[in-house]
């Protein structure tokens, strides 16, 4: 790509750079703070509600929205579409940041950063959901590090090292299936120890295949919705493979996200049933229940579904931003809203303007490591000094 | 004045008569959701499908 050596330099304060700049220096603020006054200085947590957003969004939402890595590996690699192959590295990169960005959120919840290894060397039980979901993510990041590393290592030139990594390709695709697998049904899982907390329209015996089978939606969705941005702002940077595959992803990954939206829908009507939840239907909580159901569930997959069938990538392209947002809501309502939802209005959680402040800077520093890797790393051209892997 | 008494058996009898009633519905529904989904597609486009040159074997 000599062409690119010749890029005009653009300036640096550009209003993206001046907002995420002065969100990384609050970040980092309030980082301090709650690293030195504890969780009381920061967050409204309590006793009541012990997870908030930093579950909630940062963990619950993170991880589900970086099952894009999972997905799209297995489609190419497992199930051999390979024309699915030029989304595969953004999915892998997208995947990774979003599960470095789990762990370190993390860590403003739990606190202690030299305990993170405590599952693995101090605990209680490996029948834990919590040492499970711990172990899984921790494995998981690894696997979906040394994914990453072929992109690192053609722009470090590390040629030997690559071809090592690349040999890997099938294994470690297998590895994040499997882990994929098992953590993204054991957090919904972990809801399981509180029936007596979660509204009876949100908790099921099945929570754990609603996450797992969601993670797949949000996968495929978060591809879709990635690719979308990145064609907006890093267009300059695709090579002529990503640019012809592009509009087959989408194709390709609504259809799937239609048919798996559709099993999720069935699932969630039997799960209904199954807990004979209909009376509940006619509540308030009812009423957003139905909006998640029908407004984030039946009518993304039918909106999905139109746009396969019309060959309208830009309704397929909204519906996955729009499915997305859909994730967020069945996140946010498992976790925070619908959790504790007898407790009287002024026991119930609401954010800290820090906790937000936090996780808006830990997006931030995502959306700025992809900036920094897609612009020097080949993530949305193949480099030419290597073959396709 | 009589008093009629659900046993748990009625209960769940009423519970899984409705699940598996929802679950023929989902399974023919799948099929026509499928239908609906790929009919307009030509060949090289069914989902498993690939380019003719990629995946020969």
């Amino acid at each position: 790509m000599p062409e690119r050596k010749f890029a005009i330099q653009k300036p640096a304060l550009t209003p993206f750079n001046v907002v995420a700049g002065i969100i990384v220096v609050i970040g980092v603020a309030i980082t301090g703070i709650r690293f030195t006054q504890g969780l009381a200085a920061t967050t409204n947590l309590s006793d009541y509600n012990p997870w908030g957003i930093w579950i909630g969004f940062d963990l619950l939402v993170g991880v589900a929205l970086a099952a894009g890595g999972y997905v799209t590996s297995a489609a190419c690699y497992l199930f051999g579409l390979k024309r699915f192959h030029s989304a595969v590295r953004p999915a892998i990169l997208t995947g990774f940041l979003g599960y470095a960005l789990v762990v370190l959120a993390l860590h403003y919840d739990v606190g202690r950063p030299w305990r993170l290894p405590y599952p693995f060397i101090v605990q209680s039980g490996t029948t834990s959901l919590l040492f499970e979901v711990a172990a899984c993510v921790a494995l998981y990041l690894t696997v979906l590090f040394i994914e990453f590393t072929p992109a690192a290592l053609e722009w470090l030139g590390l040629k030997r090292a690559r071809r090592i990594v690349n040999k890997l390709t099938l294994v470690l695709t297998i590895f994040g299936v499997v882990l994929s697998t098992l953590h993204q049904s054991s957090l919904g899982a972990l809801f399981l120890i509180a029936p007596s907390k979660l509204h009876p329209l949100w908790y099921s015996p099945y929570l754990a295949l609603y996450f797992f089978v969601s993670s797949i939606v949000a996968g495929l969705s978060m591809v879709i919705f990635e690719s979308t941005l990145s064609h907006r702002y890093f267009h300059d940077k695709m090579d002529t493979e990503h640019l012809q595959e592009a509009d087959g992803v989408a194709l390709g990954f609504g259809k799937a996200a239609a048919f798996v939206l559709a099993g999720y829908f069935v699932m969630k009507v039997i799960g209904l049933a199954q807990t004979n939840a209909w009376s509940y239907l006619s509540t308030g909580y009812g009423l957003w229940f139905l909006v998640e159901l029908l407004g984030f569930v039946l009518l993304p997959c039918y909106a999905y579904a139109i746009g396969v069938r019309e060959k309208n990538l830009k309704v397929i392209r909204w519906t996955a931003a729009w499915t997305v947002l859909g994730i967020v809501v069945n996140r946010f309502n498992v976790g925070l809203i619908a959790f504790n939802w007898h407790l009287p209005s002024s026991e119930r959680y609401f954010p800290h303007w820090m906790e937000i402040g936090i996780s808006v800077f830990v997006v931030t520093l995502g959306v700025l490591a992809y900036r920094f890797i897609v612009t020097h790393m080949p993530i949305l051209y193949a480099h030419p000094d290597y073959d396709k892997h | 004045m009589t008093h009629t008494i659900n046993t748990l058996h009625d209960f769940m009898v009423r519970t899984e008569g409705i699940t598996y009633i929802l679950i023929v519905v989902a399974l023919v529904g799948f099929v026509v959701f499928w239908r609906f989904l790929t009919e307009r597609d030509e060949d090289g486009e069914r989902l498993g499908a690939d380019r003719p040159d990629e995946n020969p074997h």
